[in-house]
């Protein structure tokens, strides 16, 4: 049981936004689409929904389900002169779904939205309407969610509860979510397996940690007087007010912080610095 | 899906008349109404006296001549543009704005069929126009009743034609029912343009340039015999033959059944060209 497109090919004219793109997702499984803006995402999750014809290719959904998968694309569409309550009610109702009180206020409560607001939803922040979005997308209960670059727009706070929320939903619910984002950091945090797109092709597939050893060159260390670590004395190496930037480093991150730990110093966090350019233009 | 064209036409009917624009544009319907009224009250007794000075003369009329019926005739020729207008506008804005905030996408997710989403929108577009004319017929009734009261009607159409008041209000009557059918036809021509465009001010654009050929068009009347009540531009004039002192029943029927015709065709093309293309 898994949502699969297989070889997917669509053009516009001469312009080829998809070549020979073939994903799977899995129940419970958080699948990532890592590429550039207009590198061919919300192209190939519009025919995952059904909203455009790929050329060739072909979209598998094994699930016998009334609405196999949801999703939202590009921003959360919602009516904005209704509130949260009559947007689910409107979006359930076409859709069959149960749109009694009761249901209702169980998708609000599942998204985290508050139960008892009233106004429009025009007043809300952008994380709430992306919350509202997942909540109309999950009406019916569909085995797979869809969600083209969630994170756009959200604020540091709205990005870590909207991570969490996804998170939830595979991991608890056990529901298939296929991912897009430009945003390497937050695709590597959330996701369990990522494809990386670049021109309309899929031009790698990895595990999150591979992809953030090869998009990474630069690590940024927080802790106690890092300057005064023999480790770190060197090239490569600038110190920061309390953190420290290492480039390039030799021997591997790994090794530095064991050798870190060894001369007695406590690293706080280690962050790497991603590059989504260096995945892109260095094949597998 | 379990979903039944019933319970997609009220979600329709629902979004409609949650929208504030809908709300203005029978607000400016009626303002319209009272503005005519406005001007026949302070213009009109002198410029009737003006024309019909000579036939006072001549002939008894009952009642005052600048009476309800002749003000509910004034507004029915609002059907020549200012009404089939707004509703242009307003039908045309029930797709548009969903293609331009997004929603016709959430909806097109749910897994409805697009042709079952798009016949909703035309059969609520015709709801809507047949319950507005039912509305400006009401309350320019009402208004124009209640201020100017009863008497006969006098109209020119070819030649100066009078009515008997309760002749008049029956033709009245009549003539809102047969608008009603052109104001259907331009509401469905307008979803069609909606589907056709994408854009809401486009469609606007060419809504109203639509509009106005057709009302060119019928100045012109071309085409001569049968074939002429082909063209739909020569149809709309329907509830016009109302007020001619012999109702040409035969053709007014002709007309409509025309008209439905065209109103079915358009909605038929509408729903086939919003099925086969892509939502993007």
């Amino acid at each position: 049981m898994s949502i699969t497109a297989t070889n997917i090919y669509k053009s516009y004219g001469t312009t080829t936004a998809l070549d020979d793109v073939s994903v799977y997702c899995k129940p419970g499984e958080i699948t990532g689409v890592l590429g550039l803006n207009g590198a061919g995402k919300s192209t190939l999750f519009k025919i995952l929904l059904g909203l455009i014809s790929p050329d060739s290719g072909s979209i598998h959904c094994e699930q016998s389900h009334a609405k196999p998968l949801g999703g939202i694309i590009e921003k959360p569409a919602l009516y904005e002169y209704l509130n949260a309550r009559e947007n689910l009610r409107v979006f359930g109702a076409i859709q069959g779904a149960n749109v009694s009180e009761k249901a209702i206020t169980g998708y609000l409560e599942r998204v985290g939205l508050d139960v008892n607001r009233n106004d429009k939803v025009g007043n809300y922040s952008m994380g709430m309407k992306q919350r509202l979005a997942i909540a109309i997308a999950l009406l019916n209960d569909p085995p797979f969610l869809v969600l083209d670059e969630p994170f756009s727009g959200l604020d540091p706070m709205g990005v870590i509860r909207l991570r969490n929320l996804i998170i939830e939903l595979a991991k608890e619910k056990g529901i298939g979510i296929l991912v897009s984002s430009h945003l390497i950091d937050e695709m590597i945090r959330t996701c369990d397996r990522i494809y990386v797109i670049n021109n309309g092709k899929i031009i790698r597939e990895d595990a999150p940690f591979t992809l953030v050893d090869k998009a990474t060159r630069s690590y940024v260390l927080t802790g106690a007087s890092l300057e005064k670590a023999a480790t770190l004395q060197g090239g490569n190496v600038i110190f920061q007010g309390g953190h420290v930037r290492i480039t390039d480093p030799d021997p591997d991150i790994g090794e530095i912080l064991m050798q870190l730990g060894r001369e007695g110093f406590t690293v706080y966090s280690c962050i790497p610095e991603t590059d989504i350019n260096r995945l892109l233009h260095d094949d597998q | 899906m379990m979903t039944n064209n019933t319970v997609l036409s009220r979600t329709e009917w629902f979004k409609l008349f949650r929208q504030s624009r809908t709300w203005y544009a029978l607000g400016a319907l009626l303002l319209l109404q009272v503005i005519l009224l406005l001007n026949a009250w302070y213009q009109g007794e002198s410029i009737l006296n003006m024309l019909l000075e000579n036939l006072k003369q001549s002939f008894h009329f009952q009642g005052e001549l600048l009476n309800g019926h002749l003000l509910v005739y004034i507004v029915l020729n609002t059907m020549w543009f200012h009404l089939p207008l707004i509703l242009m506008i307003v039908v045309s804005g029930m797709l548009t704005t969903e293609i331009e905030t997004g929603t016709l996408r959430t909806v097109m997710m749910t897994g409805i069929s697009r042709k079952r989403f798009i016949r909703s929108k035309f059969l609520v577009a015709v709801v809507f126009t047949l319950v507005t004319v039912l509305l400006v017929a009401i309350t320019s009734g009402v208004l124009s009743y209640l201020f100017f009261g009863f008497g006969d009607l006098f109209v020119f159409h070819g030649a100066l034609n009078f009515f008997e008041s309760e002749d008049a209000f029956f033709r009245l009557a009549m003539a809102f029912v047969a608008g009603a059918f052109s104001m259907v036809f331009f509401s469905v021509c307008s979803l069609l343009l909606a589907v056709i465009f994408r854009e809401t001010v486009k469609t606007w654009i060419v809504a109203a340039f639509f509009l106005i050929v057709c009302n060119l068009l019928l100045q012109m009347q071309p085409g001569e015999g049968w074939w002429k009540s082909l063209f739909f531009f020569n149809l709309n004039d329907t509830w016009q033959l109302f007020f001619q002192y012999e109702i040409p029943w035969e053709q007014i029927l002709i007309n409509l059944a025309m008209l439905i015709g065209y109103a079915v065709a358009v909605s038929l093309i509408g729903i086939w060209w919003f099925s086969k293309n892509d939502i993007e």
